[in-house]
């Protein structure tokens, strides 16, 4: 198990802000997984003593200005997400690595639904099935973390 | 004997593992309720622009440093483009600047001749709008907006409301303005309409973006005289852009027996994803405001405070409704 601190948190975050304002385009733009959401999860799952819904509010509101969109979309939805995460939290410790990806392709559905009903809210049309792509290299990147930060926190079993 | 049990557990303290806060459902609530009240703040108010503008001020370095790699990208492939290719592109610029300057030595005695014409009819002589060079940086990161983003901002003197074009046609609009960078909304966008006259017959009306990189006419009768391959100008009534810049062209006409109105897309001219530079057009200063009654005045001043979010006030069902309650009043009066 690898040392968690505040400053891989918020270091991780500012690189995912940063791979949020790569200029994206054409096809890419459609690909883009949600680093700020994918970051967050991960560490929501991984250590929350270091962070909370509103430190996920807070990373969702960044996302927002950074994107232009209407301020508060993605905070409200990375706030339902992280609850989401967070309910089910102490059993995550028991899943395997698929039903873990289950568990998180899930919350990223949820979030992509959730900022899709806001869309429509605002007047969008629908933007068809491509629009949950991100999903698919969301968990990617969840892998990834994973990779470099270590697994959730589980028992030793010898 | 059991009451002294109890002191002792009261004086036990809970574990620290266990202190956690209020509990996620309530944080949840909490933040999902900010969330909210700052959404309904942001699309109804203005207070929030302010923020937005500083953080994508503070943001400015980390953006530079996100747009590098591109950048380097670039100048490499610059770098390593053929000489042959350069030499062709010399060619063909040298050629097309010939063919300009006969074209503008014409335009010139054309244009004085216009204007002698007009003050002759005591008619007002057009401005030619002063222009900045823009270059777009990236696209939005909305995939929901048509926008880009352009390395010009409020340092420059840009405003919101400005009219963008490229040597094509019209871009769009600049809808806001950051400190080095501003926002772009294209033509195409769901939100901004634009007054176009069509070119063949001079009929004027106002084109919608579809949010599909196509715009649309709509609430004309399905016997318009609108052919496909009509180009569209800017008719310049709106004040924003200036007349006979081209717009679109119309590549389909949809008669619908159930619709009265004719269904008619079109395609814009000015072709965003293949350049990179633009022109930012100034805004024409507002003479007319002095001539207006004040009461006038103010609807005008109201106007130009909503006119920077998007000068497309009017959407579709808006319009409609405006029509019939015009015609009602017409009709009140007429029996009256």
């Amino acid at each position: 198990m690898r040392h968690t601190s505040l400053f891989s948190l918020y270091f991780t975050l500012l690189i995912a802000l940063l791979c949020q304002l790569f200029p994206w385009v054409g096809q890419g733009i459609i690909f883009r997984p949600d680093f700020m959401l994918v970051v967050i999860l991960y560490w929501l799952l991984r250590a929350p003593n270091l962070c909370n819904v509103g430190t996920a509010w807070f990373a969702g509101l960044l996302v927002d200005l950074a994107t232009g969109s209407l301020l508060g979309q993605h905070a409200l939805s990375f706030s339902v997400a992280a609850f989401i995460a967070l309910s089910y939290q102490r059993r995550l410790v028991l899943f395997n690595t698929w039903q873990l990806a289950g568990y998180v392709t899930a919350l990223l559905v949820i979030e992509r639904v959730v900022i899709l009903l806001l869309k429509l809210f605002e007047g969008n049309d629908n933007p068809g099935w491509h629009y949950f792509w991100p999903v698919i290299t969301g968990l990617l990147l969840w892998q990834f973390m994973i990779l470099m930060f270590g697994g959730l926190t589980r028992p030793k079993t010898n | 004997m059991l009451k002294g049990v109890h002191q002792k557990l009261e004086a036990q303290q809970t574990p620290a593992f266990f202190v956690r806060g209020p509990s996620p459902f309530s944080r949840m609530v909490f933040f999902c309720a900010l969330s909210i009240s700052i959404m309904a703040i942001d699309a109804r108010f203005n207070y929030l622009s302010q923020v937005r503008q500083a953080f994508i001020a503070a943001l400015h370095p980390l953006e530079v440093v996100a747009n590098a790699p591109s950048e380097w990208y670039r100048d490499v492939k610059k770098y390593f483009s053929a000489h042959n290719a350069l030499v062709q592109e010399n060619y063909a610029l040298k050629q097309q600047a010939f063919e300009h300057q006969i074209m503008l030595q014409r335009l010139s005695t054309i244009q004085a001749e216009n204007n002698h014409l007009r003050s002759l009819l005591n008619g007002n002589i057009p401005i030619q709008p002063k222009a900045v060079l823009g270059e777009i940086s990236h696209m939005g990161r909305d995939p929901f907006t048509h926008t880009v983003v352009v390395n010009r901002g409020s340092q420059h003197n840009i405003k919101a409301g400005q009219a963008v074009v490229d040597s094509k046609g019209v871009i769009g609009q600049v809808t806001r303005v950051y400190p080095f960078t501003s926002e772009v909304t294209l033509i195409t966008d769901k939100e901004l309409s634009i007054p176009i006259q069509i070119e063949r017959n001079q009929l004027r009306a106002i084109a919608f973006g579809e949010g599909n990189n196509t715009l649309d006419i709509p609430y004309l009768p399905t016997n318009v005289d609108i052919k496909v391959g009509d180009k569209m100008v800017t008719s310049g009534i709106d004040g924003v852009y200036p007349s006979g810049l081209a717009v679109a062209t119309v590549t389909k006409i949809q008669q619908n027996p159930e619709s009265p109105f004719a269904k008619i897309v079109s395609t814009p001219i000015a072709d965003v994803s293949n350049h990179l530079q633009l022109l930012l057009l100034e805004l024409p200063e507002a003479k007319e405001s002095e001539l207006i009654p004040p009461a006038a005045a103010e609807v005008v001043n109201h106007k130009k405070e909503d006119a920077p979010k998007k000068n497309a006030a009017p959407r579709k069902n808006g319009t409609a409704s405006k029509n019939i309650s015009s015609k009602n009043k017409a009709k009140t009066n007429a029996s009256h």
